[in-house]
């Protein structure tokens, strides 16, 4: 049996010290809350995996569900072809590089309240550059505080101009990083442009597409403050997705009881996702 | 004489019912061990015995997994019937993972009582631990 110095775990400690207290503690806190009723004052009162039940069968939990597998589905289908294509289409080497970087960095720069704050100023039909634009030059009534359709179309072009930047960058991360002797030997081959994407491209960028289709889903499941502060979950509940109505029973109705039972079984579908992804996309990696 | 006798005879009968506890009226009773009262009343974690056994368990079995991987490294790789390439932690993931969904499957389709489930989950570990 080879020894292997394990002495270099002691350098993870702080790490594992840091995730217990911002992770850990607060998540066996929710464990401990989702089977106790409370009515403030720190009294708990048993009551079993009761809330489980009610949140699994509750039409609020289905409708808020459904809102949020469509949005990230959405998400995951315009952010990462866009974003391969973008990719491609970047210059490899020259002035534009850092040029083309960095503009596609800005909004990721950006913090994600102010980004809702501006596409809400962006998009308000009668101020707003894009919403005064739409009604009165296009003359599509566009009205994201009225329609659902506009509001989810609106929070679907925000997300995607926030984050597609990701995919991009980390999917250019990947092509740079291809030596030109497979283009060379592709250009020999007679190999057509498809071809190059398909057998040369696509599998150099693999890894990195795994990370970045792995970070855009838990982000876009996870989402919360742009499309809050754009829509505030309206109009009606149209836009309340998971974690909107999570933190209304949470703290709108300080339901902690329901609130935990609700946040740990988006815990585990969040889980589940993410280790499938991750579990499909790295199958036939042999190293 | 005799009335003044049969008085003071009587005289320390409510001694006598105090120590066999007449009195003791509105006093709490001291109950027995409960795994779902408060472990520690006032705290915020809200701990009890029974969600502390949970963690209990789920931080146990990661124990005995590093002492596993410490006289045995390489993690037990191997790969199973689900076409997966799997170490004894991956195991232990999917099996409480999957333990996870049966209780929620059986709670939003059947409900209450869980017992069901349980044997369920049990036979999905030792399913997982077998052939995965």
């Amino acid at each position: 049996m080879r020894k292997v110095n394990q002495r270099g775990w002691f350098f993870v400690l702080p790490v594992l010290v840091l995730v217990a207290f911002n992770a850990l503690v607060p998540m066996m806190t929710v464990v401990n809350y989702s089977v106790q009723e409370t009515f403030g004052n720190n009294q708990f009162f048993w009551h079993g995996l009761g809330w489980f039940q009610d949140i699994l069968r509750s039409e609020r939990f289905h409708a808020a569900l459904g809102r949020q597998a469509l949005f990230t589905f959405l998400i995951l289908v315009i952010e990462v072809p866009l974003g391969v294509i973008i990719a491609l289409s970047m210059p490899r080497k020259g002035f534009w590089v850092p040029v083309c970087l960095v503009t596609m960095a800005l909004p990721m720069l950006i913090p994600w309240n102010v980004v809702g704050a501006m596409w809400n100023i962006f998009t308000l039909p009668d101020i707003g550059l894009l919403g005064y634009f739409l009604n009165h030059v296009v003359g599509i009534d566009y009205n994201m505080t009225r329609s659902p359709f506009a509001a989810w179309a609106t929070i679907i072009a925000m997300d995607v101009w926030h984050w597609t930047s990701l995919v991009v960058l980390l999917c250019y991360a990947g092509l740079v990083s291809i030596p030109d002797a497979y283009y060379q030997a592709a250009k020999i081959d007679g190999a057509s442009n498809w071809s190059v994407f398909r057998y040369i491209q696509l599998p150099k960028m693999k890894q990195v597409l795994t990370i970045a289709v792995l970070l855009r889903f838990m982000d876009s499941f996870n989402v919360y403050t742009e499309p809050f502060v754009l829509t505030g979950g309206g109009p009606g509940n149209s836009t309340t997705l998971l974690s909107i109505d999570l933190v209304k029973i949470a703290l709108g109705q300080f339901d902690l009881g329901p609130a935990a039972a609700m946040s740990l079984i988006y815990f585990a579908i969040t889980l589940f996702v993410s280790w499938l992804f991750y579990t499909l996309m790295t199958r036939n990696d042999t190293d | 004489m005799k009335r003044r006798a049969i008085a003071l005879a009587l005289l320390p009968l409510p001694a006598a019912a105090q120590t066999a506890g007449w009195g003791n009226l509105g006093k709490p009773v001291e109950k027995g061990f409960s795994w779902t009262a408060p472990l520690w009343p006032d705290f915020w974690m809200a701990w009890t015995p029974a969600t502390l056994a949970v963690f209990v368990g789920i931080f146990s079995a990661m124990a005995i997994l590093t002492l596993l991987e410490v006289r045995r490294p390489g993690g037990d790789a191997r790969k199973g019937v689900l076409g997966l390439v799997t170490t004894r932690g991956d195991r232990l993931f999917i099996s409480l993972l999957g333990t996870s969904y049966i209780f929620m499957a059986w709670l939003w389709l059947i409900g209450m009582p869980l017992w069901g489930p349980l044997g369920l989950a049990i036979a999905w570990g030792v399913f997982v631990f077998w052939k995965v």
